[in-house]
């Protein structure tokens, strides 16, 4: 669905994502892990818009959207959540997924579907994201005034509501408990088996290696290990990458 | 009596600039550009019922669409970027406008003399009022009547999916991206709808101050226009009027009290409301962080977390 | 053209460019203060003539160069002034509210000097005003090159002071991180004080310079000089000194060549569509200040 091919930004003489090969097929939870520093938000950035590549290409669902706008990738079903929470604060939890709902609303499809079919399709769809976010009894309040956790949910419904294929979920379970990150657990299952394909930049290691199909380690920029998560576990490099070799380990 | 009238008048035409500035501001744009939409709407309204003597209502119209037309086209480059270099490109397109109309000249022969723009010396004759036989209390009428139905369309906007696009895009330009939000529309949009405002308002001003020159549309017009959203309060279009009516009724009452002083004080008034009341009188102030970031970079929500902004 | 018209084109040029430095401290002025507070000061042109006004005290007690150090100390005085009026109790993540308050106060001063000088333009002294030196065809007008000289040691000075003293290390360190500047103990009130203080001084010279380039002082300078010092932080890159100098330069050179081609009231014009090109071409300024960002 989505594949990144020798894919390279460099800012100046750093080189954050260097030559990367990536696929995210339809339907699967893939994780992407690394260190800090080793290139995983800007790849999300170079995926989603925020960036242009300096070599290389993003192709999603077949076509090439390297040169394209964040909205128009968002239009094409492209979605993301960010790491540190950005709503619209002073606009009320409904309005922060109507925002988001409107993409789908646009040229002749969405004049169908707002006037001949009912403004309701669109409406209902909002509101099932809106139960399925556990944010109903909310819907009048403004974002801003959220709880942490609840704020990080209406982040995660507010890019489902783009009607996104593929959401790119970074580090959604940064300042979390445990008993929020099962939950969280749940909801990125249930949004996958809802129709959607997720990549999911993580830090917390437990997580990833629970609810992901398959997990690609970064590195300094580059991929150094792609597999499944017990696969990814025993690769000495990525143990390297993590734990540092012989000479520099602690345990 | 008729110093009320034209009082209400002048706090009128305010609003609407105020009003213009308003939209452009609730998408985080900060603009200066108003006092050249202004100046648009004015003279080529004044034209064209001066000049080839077309009736009032659509010379406003026409002077009101120019506006905004040259709002949608200088804004498509001018809108790429944001903060204080916005700030320049548009002070700087306000001042090429004044300058043009400072340097333009062309008259037609009336019954009546010469009539049109000269150059430095301004735009006289503008006699549509007088002409017509209008009172000053039928101009003030009309002039409320279209601060109304400003005030009434955009009320209606701002509640319509557009307003949410706009306070989108003014909260979070990144997220709003992310989110599908097409930012060049959205501030285009905003900018055009705003200038098409601004130039209504200086074809009715054109109308009732009968002559008008390159000085009425300084910068410091346009940063009038700016005050009135921000000291009133960005999240309300009543706190727009009532700041117009505080500040010009400061202004023109105060010329009683204390004369000249009074431009002066006006300054040190805004100095002190701001620290008094930073986010405007009519608070809820729109956490609008304008990207007045080095290298216009996309602003953080800062002002996002429990508890927010609220009076 | 000919060749006679083609000297008296350079010598435009170069009257304007050896004025291009007021425009310059301007210009830093602008973006010292944009870079570390992150926001717009747009009272600061008037500020520097206001203190140029202000060192007119002077006059008549000392000689003219001790007028124009008074002038600086004076800009440095008032920019501190502002600083504690305008930035330093608002609320930070308020920038409206901040450009708001300058734009009151550069209301208050613009009639403040208006009432005090009853709007009569005042005599600003000139330091070597008849001397000319003269290169072949061209003459150096003598009080211009000392203006251009006295702007150039200017920007030197902040440039020995930014990146030699300690002060201008936290000056530095907190206009690229204001939690880790004042973890290391630096104080960030004090240091943006001080910024403003510094900033004050480069004005206050700038606004000395302008009065003796033009012989007076009017307080229908500060809108064009407000006007222009924006035009030259934008075009030199927002944050990049080095910008700023050079970019003045040019402002000021090409508001000269056009006002030569194009005559007095359509100089602006030209000099407005500079700026559109350089927004276009290269939005980023001329040295933009390193980013990373597309």
């Amino acid at each position: 669905m989505l594949e990144l091919r020798n894919l390279s930004r460099h800012f100046g003489g750093v080189k954050a994502v260097d030559q990367l090969d990536l696929t995210v097929r339809r339907g699967e939870i893939l994780g992407l892990i690394g260190p800090n520093g080793s290139g995983k938000s800007t790849t999300v950035n170079l995926i989603t818009g925020v960036y242009l590549p300096t070599a290389g290409d993003v192709v999603f669902q077949g076509q090439d959207i390297s040169k394209l706008a964040p909205h128009q990738r968002c239009e094409l079903g492209l979605a993301r959540t960010f790491q540190n929470i950005r709503l619209f604060g002073h606009l009320t939890v409904w309005q922060n997924l109507w925002a988001a709902r409107m993409v789908r609303e646009r040229g002749w499809a969405g004049f169908k579907e707002r006037w001949l079919s009912g403004a309701n399709a669109a409406r209902e769809q909002a509101e099932e994201l809106l139960v399925f976010g556990d944010l109903a009894h909310k819907r009048d309040m403004l974002a801003g005034n959220l709880a942490f956790g609840e704020q990080r949910r209406l982040e995660l419904i507010r890019a489902a509501a783009s009607g996104a294929e593929l959401l790119l979920l970074d580090e959604p379970a940064a300042g979390m408990n445990a008993e929020e990150i099962e939950d969280l657990d749940n909801r990125i299952r249930s949004l996958r088996d809802q129709g959607r394909t997720i990549l999911l930049i993580e830090h917390h290691m437990e997580l990833v290696m629970e609810v992901c199909d398959r997990v690609a380690v970064l590195n300094f920029g580059r991929k150094i290990a792609e597999g499944t998560p017990a696969q990814v576990q025993q690769d000495a490099q990525v143990r390297a990458a993590y734990l540092g070799t012989d000479e520099t380990a602690a345990t | 009596m008729d110093f009320y009238l034209g009082l209400a008048q002048v706090i009128g035409i305010h609003s609407l600039l105020g009003l213009s500035a308003w939209c452009v501001l609730h998408t985080g744009q900060v603009s200066l550009a108003q006092g050249g939409f202004f100046a648009i709407g004015a003279y080529t309204a004044g034209v064209l019922t001066s000049m080839w003597g077309w009736p009032l209502a659509l010379a406003l119209a026409v002077g009101a669409l120019l506006a905004a037309a040259v709002a949608v086209a200088v804004g498509f480059p001018a809108l790429r970027v944001k903060g204080l270099m916005l700030v320049v490109a548009t002070t700087a397109f306000a001042e090429i406008v004044r300058l043009v109309f400072f340097n333009f000249t062309w008259r037609v022969q009336t019954p009546a003399g010469p009539v049109g723009p000269d150059g430095s010396l301004g735009f006289g004759g503008i006699r549509y009022f007088p002409a017509n036989g209008w009172t000053t209390l039928e101009v003030c009428l009309l002039i409320w009547a279209l601060v109304s139905a400003v005030l009434l369309v955009l009320w209606w906007l701002d509640r319509s999916r557009v307003g949410t696009l706009w306070r989108a895009v003014g909260e979070d330009e990144l997220a709003a991206q992310s989110a599908g939000i097409n930012l060049t529309a959205a501030k285009v949009s905003a900018f055009g709808i705003g200038g098409a405002i601004a130039g209504l308002a200086g074809g009715v001003f054109a109308h009732y101050a009968t002559h008008i020159e390159h000085n009425n549309f300084s910068i410091l017009l346009a940063t009038f226009a700016i005050a009135y959203p921000i000291i009133g309060g960005l999240s309300s279009l009543a706190g727009t009027i009532l700041a117009v009516i505080f500040i010009q009724g400061f202004l023109l009452e105060g010329l009683r009290f204390i004369g000249d002083w009074r431009s002066l004080m006006f300054g040190v008034l805004i100095v002190v409301v701001m620290l008094v009341r930073p986010g405007g009188f009519l608070n809820q102030s729109l956490g609008v962080s304008l990207g007045l970031r080095r290298g216009g970079s996309p602003n953080k929500a800062g002002s996002i977390g429990k508890g927010g902004t609220h009076a | 053209m000919d060749l006679m018209d083609f000297i008296d084109l350079t010598q435009s040029l170069i009257d304007g460019v050896l004025f291009g430095t007021t425009y310059s401290l301007i210009g830093i002025g602008f973006t010292l203060i944009f870079g570390v507070m992150h926001k717009i000061n747009l009272s600061y042109a008037a500020a520097s003539i206001g203190a140029a006004y202000l060192s007119l005290i002077l006059v008549s007690l000392v000689p003219a160069p001790i007028v124009y150090l008074g002038a600086a100390l004076l800009g440095g005085l008032l920019g501190w002034m502002v600083y504690l009026i305008c930035f330093r109790y608002l609320p930070l993540n308020n920038p409206l509210a901040a450009l708001m308050s300058t734009v009151g106060m550069l209301l208050a001063i613009e009639e403040l000097i208006s009432h005090m000088t009853m709007g009569m333009p005042q005599n600003y002294p000139a330091l070597f005003a008849s001397t000319n030196i003269e290169i072949g065809q061209f003459f150096l007008r003598g009080d211009l090159i000392f203006v251009f000289v006295l702007g150039c040691a200017a920007m030197v000075g902040l440039t020995l002071l930014l990146k030699r003293t300690r002060l201008g290390l936290a000056t530095r360190a907190v206009a690229q991180q204001p939690v880790a500047a004042q973890l290391c103990g630096m104080g960030v009130n004090a240091t943006n004080a001080n910024t403003f203080i510094i900033a004050g001084f480069l004005g206050g010279t700038a606004g000395a310079m302008a009065g003796a380039a033009i012989g007076v002082l009017s307080p229908l300078m500060t809108l064009p000089l407000t006007v222009k010092g924006l035009v030259v932080t934008v075009i030199g890159g927002l944050g990049s000194i080095p910008g700023a100098i050079v970019a003045g330069l040019i402002v000021g050179g090409a508001e000269n060549l056009f006002q030569f081609l194009r005559g007095v009231s359509e100089r602006d014009i030209y000099v407005m569509l500079m700026l559109f090109a350089f927004l276009v071409f290269r939005p980023g300024g001329l040295f933009a200040a390193p980013g990373g960002r597309d």
